[in-house]
């Protein structure tokens, strides 16, 4: 039989047991679309969790003193320019970044225009100083580098905390919400060595105004991020550490030297800054799993519509027993029958799989759509919940046409193997 | 056309084996219309299996329409029966849900080719006489036309040979009587034709009646 006898014979087959056929292709439509559903909303959540909420560059290690240490009394576990020196040597290692934290409290009093807005805050301010190169490719306005004493500090902030701000802070306080763009040349008054809280060194108290240059993913999420220079300058002129950093960032020169890079950094006794990456990972795992359960749901979803085929198809062979028999008498071989119901349990499933996959999509759009008129804002908040590739698509449909053949098997064997004489003559 | 040397076919039998066919010779020409007569379960419905090559389970040697049957694969044996022999049953079988021209396209699917022809099926519908009802279902036709639907079904490959088996059956005596005039006319026409009945009216229709008894062909014109 050619291709073309068996798609005509399989149409006029499913067209006259319309609602048999509806009904078998709805169970595969419900277990494929579910699992496109859930994999696209996985994958969705996923990407947010990796690219907004923990963004990470799979090249840059965090390197950090040992909170303790006898490297200290052997000579490791610092860092300062030598152990920099010794990082930046080490094989697979591109560049190094040093970072060093401002050593002395600081706060920002404001009050005045926010943007439109009235704003009269205090808070108390983290700064870490960072080599220019490691925000470069973030700055906006003019050099990220020490002005010198009297003039505005370049400050980078993370477009973490900016999207924090848009999303919880300004609806909260009635304060308009800010593109990066716009807070690029924002500038805000820093007072060193001053705290509503905490202890302050011995020196003085530096009056400092920072200005917004660029929003950066590498910036500091509670705080900001200023050049190094200005870093040391503010740590010495209070009398407090300013020679040794508080951490660095390793360049690798590609992501596969990463592993490399760590166990050299270790072995010069000092930690690596995980954190961030660990949180990115749980995240991500968490994610991982919750799609992988309900994935898995949905594959036992297909898996029913397997059964469901198999059931159909086995009452339907029982009941074309003759139609079969009449088919053999008039030159259909065996081949031929148990071709025949695979192609229809295979047209069962691709268009279960198709129309499954087109409902997946129209829920996709919906829930986005809600989500954006329904939901409050709040940090990371996509504007889509779901990602979308072709495999997942082509997946969820190869996975339907699995099943419904998976259902077709025996019902296909058995309708092969029936005696046209008997089932005449019966 | 048909001829069978030392044909024997039998079933398991709680009490041994049930010898239904034993050591059957046939022989029937080109055009012949014959009528194999005998008793229910005197083996004619066998007999028709396996000459059609629906029942291989037996011995002997078979040929029909210059192919021996024996040693056939069961894909050679479905394309003999696709386009060397055509088969009319008493319960018509026609597919239900299908039109009469479906089913009578029906073994189109399964032909060398692969092109079930339309064109083809309304030319044998039109010589049954049924080219107005071509899109009713079996349902809504009487049980004459229902047979007249299969029997377009039996001709539409060109058959060089009819096995009927008990075709007046299920029909009342004036549709019996339309239905075997078909078969007269099907003969005149040069097709051979094998029936098996255990009716008058069809077996006085044919050119020449064997009567089956016992597992053998006793004589012809019924004389034992």
């Amino acid at each position: 039989m050619t291709s073309r006898s068996l798609l005509a014979l399989v149409r006029l087959s499913l067209f006259r047991d319309r609602r048999g056929a509806a009904f078998s292709a709805f169970g595969v439509a419900m277990g494929v679309g579910s699992l496109v559903f859930f994999l696209g909303l996985g994958l969705g959540v996923g990407k947010v969790v990796r690219e907004k909420v923990f963004p990470q560059d799979a090249r840059l290690v965090d390197v950090v003193p040992p909170t303790l240490s006898l490297g200290a009394f052997i000579g490791g576990g610092k860092i300062d320019q030598a152990a920099v020196d010794r990082l930046a040597a080490l094989p697979g290692v591109e560049r190094v970044y040093r970072k060093m934290t401002v050593r002395v409290p600081a706060v920002s009093r404001y009050e005045g225009d926010f943007f439109g807005a009235r704003l009269r805050m205090g808070v108390e301010i983290l700064a870490v100083g960072v080599d220019p190169g490691l925000v470069k490719k973030d700055i906006q306005l003019g050099e990220f580098s020490d002005p010198g004493p009297g003039k505005p500090i370049p400050g980078v902030a993370a477009s973490r905390l900016l999207e924090i701000y848009n999303k919880s802070f300004a609806p909260a306080r009635r304060l308009p919400q800010l593109s990066p763009t716009m807070v690029v040349g924002f500038a805000f008054p820093v007072e060193f060595n001053r705290s509503f809280v905490a202890a302050t060194a011995p020196g003085p108290i530096t009056q400092e105004q920072v200005q917004v240059v660029g929003v950066s993913d590498r910036g500091l999420l509670a705080g900001i991020t200023i050049p190094l220079e200005v870093a040391v300058r503010i740590n010495r002129s209070a009398g407090v550490d300013a020679e040794t950093f508080t951490g660095a960032t390793l360049q690798a020169v590609d992501p596969s030297a990463v592993p490399r890079v760590v166990e050299e950094a270790k072995r010069m006794g000092l930690q690596i800054d995980d954190q961030e990456r660990r949180l990115a990972e749980n995240a991500g795992a968490a994610v991982a799993v919750t799609t992988s359960a309900l994935a898995l749901l949905s594959a036992l979803i297909c898996l029913l519509a397997g059964v469901n085929i198999a059931h159909a198809l086995s009452a339907s062979v029982r009941a074309r027993a003759k139609e079969i028999g009449v088919m053999q008498a008039v030159g259909a071989s065996r081949s031929d029958v148990r071709d025949l119901v695979f192609a229809e349990a295979a047209a069962l499933g691709l268009f279960g799989g198709a129309v499954g996959t087109v409902l997946a999509v129209a829920a996709m759009k919906a829930v986005d759509l809600l989500s954006a008129s329904y939901l409050p804002p709040f940090p990371f908040k996509p504007d889509t919940f779901f990602a979308l590739p072709w495999y997942v698509v082509a997946g969820g449909v190869a996975l339907g046409l699995l099943a419904a053949l998976a259902g077709a098997y025996f019902p296909a064997r058995h309708a092969a193997s029936m005696d046209p004489a008997r089932t005449l003559a019966g | 056309m048909i001829c069978t040397r030392g044909l024997k076919k039998s079933y398991p039998d709680p009490g041994g084996e049930l010898v239904v066919l034993d050591g059957l010779e046939l022989e029937v020409k080109e055009g012949e219309f014959v009528a194999v007569i005998g008793p229910s379960g005197s083996g004619k419905s066998t007999l028709l299996h396996v000459l059609g090559g629906l029942d291989v389970a037996y011995q002997g040697e078979v040929t029909v329409a210059g192919t021996t049957l024996r040693g056939l694969s069961e894909r050679e044996l479905a394309s003999f029966r696709n386009s060397l022999v055509g088969f009319v049953f008493q319960s018509f079988h026609l597919v239900p849900n299908l039109s009469a021209l479906e089913n009578v396209r029906l073994p189109g699917y399964f032909g060398q080719q692969g092109a079930s022809s339309s064109a083809r099926a309304e030319e044998v519908l039109a010589r049954v006489g049924l080219s107005h009802k071509k899109e009713k279902v079996p349902a809504q036709l009487s049980g004459g036309e229902r047979q007249r639907v299969a029997i377009a079904r039996a001709l539409y490959s060109r058959p060089k040979v009819l096995f009927c088996d008990e075709p007046t059956g299920n029909l009342d005596a004036v549709t019996g009587k339309e239905i075997i005039g078909l078969f007269q006319e099907l003969h005149r026409e040069g097709l051979t034709l094998l029936a098996v009945t255990h009716e008058e009216r069809m077996s006085s229709a044919a050119q020449r009646v064997l009567r089956l008894k016992a597992g053998r062909l006793l004589a012809d014109g019924g004389a034992e």
